[in-house]
């Protein structure tokens, strides 16, 4: 079953790597692998190397993470090392896992390990890149941006480039095992991925590595998995449409769950004669297929004119057989329009798509907080938070299992939550201090309302605690204790003492706020 | 988790009698029993054989631990020093505090044997031995201890009830199960259940004579009717602006209701934030304990000890004013399906080679299911009231891999809503719901869009060919 939309979430603690040092990071692969990668250096793709010396560069980042559990922290800087490569417009392509939450980017020539520091100029979480400026507009002098593969097709090879901590560059051919849709490590978008079969060896700074065919770019490498020794490759449509699209948002969304249609007993059930078609399963309101007039319930039989499968897929001029929303994902634009042939109560009918990205005010619990501060307020040594899934991975890799049950069916159902239920305002945790006495064990429970007042978000916790009912906050919750209070005058007064005595640097922070 | 790691006493021993006072009370107990598998709940399970010590008690019966006597299917008992087996039946089982009560077919068992008497709750630090046929020997073993601490504990026969316990220090070993505590020559408890050597050293537990006498007791009228309960959950109220909040004085009296679960005995009776200040006249501490006979224990204690249909009166705090309320015992059903169950068989339907059955604690265990949805509802069952739509969650367990069925795995381990535009409450709607001739069979899932779709000429075409290659030998059951 394909589920585009609200399931992909399930698999995250599989694809988005919780802490991830490197992508490519799996010691053990070097022995296994080197015999047969020395034999691949050797037959050298002359046109690969010309491109590599005058287009790659070792980029440096320094990355700081916040802390979930003391929001007002971060983490202790890790740095990741990448290869980035140049593309037209003067500027270097990265994924965005090797920038995020950057302090300090650094771009350094491979052979002369010359040095500039650089700014990201933009950075995309959807399909995972960024790209990064030198600081020193004269650095990039000399060197030639790659140009796009246009289409590709599985068996053809590709090699992927890292460098050797001399500048020497390494080349591995690697052929192309599958073009599809799939997921997308940090939203979980699904978007074209070329899987490479390739012997990779373990290098210094392997966090973005490019892949190049016939000297122009195939991808870059965004997961490698040594066992079976693929690596999951961000395609040049995903590229392109992230190079040709200055806005924010460059990637519309369906917002469907569909299900393919093979078993035959349901497609007599619904009375489907046509071949293929996919069956809809939900289309989420506001979405652009629910505000398009698609119901649960359609079969989408043709997109663009393009017949469907029994699976989603469509035979694709430059790519093959993939998966639909490939078309509505990436090939079209923002505000541009898909026309879809479906099948509804027994008919035939068309209907035209208008391609939105998905309104990121509705979403319950974020699925990443990349580079802006998490919000929070502390009231009285309690520290409240909006649930959102950094959050859950401060339980580490297996967090489904072992973050707060509660919390983590908020965030894997958050799709089935009434509208006006808002964000999932918790108690994370409590700071003892005189006034919290007999609360001290308190944790992780989602909040109801507060001195009398619904609680949708923090900016509702911190305006509700501004006006304490009789002398008390009164704090509701979903779960046990049901209902606890505070002297706010001694809250009050004793504010300065518990900055100093935790080293807050705020009692709260409330601007980092995703604009809508 | 350390209750997970707690063990029962019960382990297969041969053994041989020594003569010493408590013999002649002493039984060593044979059980075989049958396990049902709920991944093939068709199959009548496997049989496996336990030994566990048990005493004899007035009345001529014989009381040991539950889980001795559990799933049991063939009962023996032989007397301390008497090569001869008699055969025995269990009269009463209590799995909710882990006792049972035997019965021996031929009354010539009991001549020339002693009842024991129940004593009291042991005094901490006293004295206490152990009977039982224990690993490391044949014979009858007796350890010697003291009475380490008394507190409430889960039984972890159920997994889900706990009762005061008392921990003792003698060495208790698997085998020991359902043997006399001793001192003074009267009984002081049953041993029961302990931590292995690797999470504690000279942890063992035994039931105190409260639990048992309450068993005695309310077997009296022919049947067990259960630990009764309030379902309800309490919060401490140490806090000094909670309290004043509240309108309590700095006394440290009274608990907070958290949750008051629905069908319980005080729904409709006790509210959402009311304070408990007292129960049957006892005061409710702010901890939730009350003084009882010397011990400071949970209040649920005074429950504990009450039966069906008797009364347990709370004074309460509610709005500033307070108030007596009387609440008319009874045992909450939902509960149950989180603890582990004994003495029964798996329900369950099989059509066109899909199985659907009942999720309880059982099911869970025997599948491991890991489908986060199913997981929910089976967390949350009482907590979040699921059971007052759905008393039963149905799912989908299985499926016997036939052309019918080829398509249906996306809906593994999903919770059954509907069948044919029928709601699913419980198993017995899954059957009612096959039975009715339809063209299609129409089986939506909670939480997916799509239906599953049956074709009726498909089922019945394949229903012979399926039940024959996978041996299954009844399309249901559906007692409970």
């Amino acid at each position: 079953m394909i589920r585009q939309f609200v399931f992909l979430l399930l698999l995250t603690p599989l694809l988005a790597l919780a802490e991830p040092k490197s992508t490519i990071n799996h010691p053990y692969a070097v022995a296994e692998s080197t015999p047969q990668s020395l034999e691949m250096t050797e037959s050298l793709d002359q046109e690969s190397r010309k491109v590599a010396e005058s287009s790659i560069l070792r980029v440096n980042s320094t990355n700081q993470a916040y802390d979930f559990f003391q929001p007002w922290l971060k983490k202790n800087p890790v740095s990741r090392r990448g290869v980035g490569i140049l593309v037209p417009g003067g500027c270097v392509l990265v994924t965005a896992e090797l920038v995020m939450n950057s302090n300090f980017v650094e771009l350094e020539k491979a052979t002369t390990a010359e040095k500039s520091s650089a700014t990201v100029e933009r950075v995309d979480y959807d399909c995972n890149l960024a790209v990064l400026r030198p600081n020193d507009p004269k650095f990039l002098e000399g060197m030639k941006p790659l140009s796009l593969e246009k289409s590709l097709r599985v068996g053809d090879e590709a090699t992927v480039l890292q460098l050797e901590p001399n500048g020497e560059i390494a080349q591995t051919i690697g052929e192309i095992t599958s073009i599809s849709v799939g997921s997308y490590p940090l939203e979980n978008l699904g978007l074209l991925i070329y899987k490479l079969r390739v012997p990779l060896q373990q290098r210094d700074g392997s966090f973005t590595l490019p892949a190049v065919s016939d000297g122009r770019l195939v991808g870059l490498v965004m997961r490698f998995d040594a066992r079976s020794q693929s690596a999951d490759i961000i395609s040049t449509p995903v590229i392109r449409r992230f190079l040709d699209s200055p806005a924010l948002a460059r990637f519309p969304r369906m917002g469907i769950s569909f299900s393919g249609l093979r078993d035959p007993q349901f497609r007599r059930f619904i009375g489907l004669t046509e071949p293929g078609g996919v069956y809809v399963n939900e289309a989420s309101p506001h979405g652009s297929a629910a505000e398009a007039g698609i119901i649960k319930g359609d079969v989408l039989l043709a997109v663009n004119g393009r017949p469907i499968d029994q699976d989603g897929n469509y035979e694709d001029p430059d790519f093959g057989r993939v998966l639909f929303t490939h078309l509505t994902n990436t090939v079209a634009k923002l505000g541009s329009e898909v026309t879809f042939t479906l099948f509804r109560n027994g008919k035939a009918m068309k209907l035209r798509v208008k391609m939105q990205a998905p309104d990121r005010s509705r979403v319950v619990s974020e699925p990443q907080l990349a580079d802006q501060p998490p919000n929070y307020v502390v009231l009285g040594g309690f520290v409240f938070l909006e649930l959102s899934r950094p959050y859950l991975q401060e339980w580490g890799n297996d967090w489904v299992n072992d973050a707060p049950k509660r919390l983590v069916y908020y965030d894997a159902f958050q799709n089935e939550l009434p509208e006006e239920r808002g964000k999932i305002v918790i108690l994370s945790q409590v700071f003892p201090v005189p006034e919290t006495l007999g609360y001290e064990s308190i944790q992780n429970l989602v909040v109801t309302q507060v001195n009398g007042k619904p609680v949708r978000s923090l900016v509702d916790l911190s305006e509700a605690a501004q006006k304490p009912l009789k002398g008390f906050h009164k704090i509701e919750f979903e779960e046990d204790p049901k209902t606890i209070f505070l002297d706010a005058a001694s809250v009050e007064v004793n504010k300065k003492a518990f900055i100093e005595q935790y080293s807050l640097p705020a009692l709260q922070r409330l601007k980092g706020n995703k604009s809508p | 988790m350390l209750r997970v790691s707690l063990f029962l006493f019960c382990v297969f021993v041969a053994i041989g009698l020594q003569a010493a006072e408590v013999a002649e009370s002493l039984v060593r107990i044979e059980a075989t029993s049958q396990a049902p598998n709920y991944k093939a709940p068709w199959s009548p399970g496997e049989v496996s054989g336990g030994v566990g010590a048990g005493f004899i008690v007035e009345g001529d019966r014989i009381l040991t631990n539950a889980h001795v006597v559990s799933n049991v299917r063939f009962l023996t008992v032989n007397k301390e020093g008497d090569p001869k087996p008699y055969a025995a039946k269990v009269l009463y089982i209590a799995h909710d505090c882990d006792l049972a009560l035997l019965s021996v077919d031929k009354a010539e068992f009991f001549n020339g044997t002693t009842a024991l008497e129940l004593g009291d709750i042991p005094a901490i630090e006293s004295l206490v031995s152990v009977y039982g046929y224990p690993i490391g020997g044949k014979r009858l073993s007796v350890t010697r201890g003291i009475v380490s601490r008394i507190d409430f504990q889960t039984y972890s026969h159920s997994g889900m009830d706990s009762h005061l316990t008392i921990q003792i220090d003698a060495a208790i070993n698997p085998g020991n199960s359902g043997g006399p505590v001793m001192q003074k020559g009267k009984v002081v408890g049953v041993a029961f259940q302990g931590y292995s050597g690797d999470v504690a050293q000279n942890v063992g537990y035994m039931i105190p004579t409260p639990v048992v006498k309450r068993f005695f007791k309310d077997v009296e009228d022919g049947r067990y009717d259960r630990y009764m309960d309030l379902a309800l959950t309490f919060d401490n109220l140490f806090n000094p602006a909670a309290r004043k909040a509240l309108g309590l004085p700095a006394d440290d009296v009274g608990v907070q209701v958290g949750t008051v679960y629905g069908g319980g005995p005080s729904d409709g009776i006790i509210k959402v934030g009311d304070v408990l200040l007292g129960i049957d006249g006892l005061r409710i501490a702010s901890d939730g304990t009350i003084k009882l006979d010397g011990e400071s224990v949970p209040y649920t204690e005074v429950v504990e000890r009450k039966f069906k249909g008797e009364l347990a009166t709370l004074d309460i705090l509610r709005d500033g004013s307070s108030q007596q309320v009387k609440i008319p015992l009874s045992d909450p059903w939902p509960f149950a399906l989180q603890s582990n169950a004994y003495d029964e068989k798996p329900q369950f339907v099989v059509f066109g080679g899909l199985v659907f059955q009942p999720v309880d604690k059982n099911f869970m265990d025997d599948y491991n299911p890991g489908n986060l949805r199913l997981d929910y509802l089976f967390d949350f069952f009482v907590e979040d009231g699921i059971y007052r739509d759905r008393p039963q969650l149905v799912v989908l367990s299985n499926i016997l891999a036939d052309g019918v069925n080829a398509y249906a795995k996306d809906f593994l381990f999903a919770v059954v809503d509907e069948i044919n535009g029928q709601k699913i409450h419980r198993i017995s709607d899954v059957a009612a719901a096959f039975a009715k001739p339809s063209d299609y069979y129409v089986i939506q899932m909670l939480g997916i869009g799509r239906p599953l779709v049956l074709e009726r000429k498909a089922v019945e075409e394949a229903r012979s060919r399926i039940l024959q290659r996978y041996g299954v030998t009844s399309e249901h059951y559906l007692k409970k």
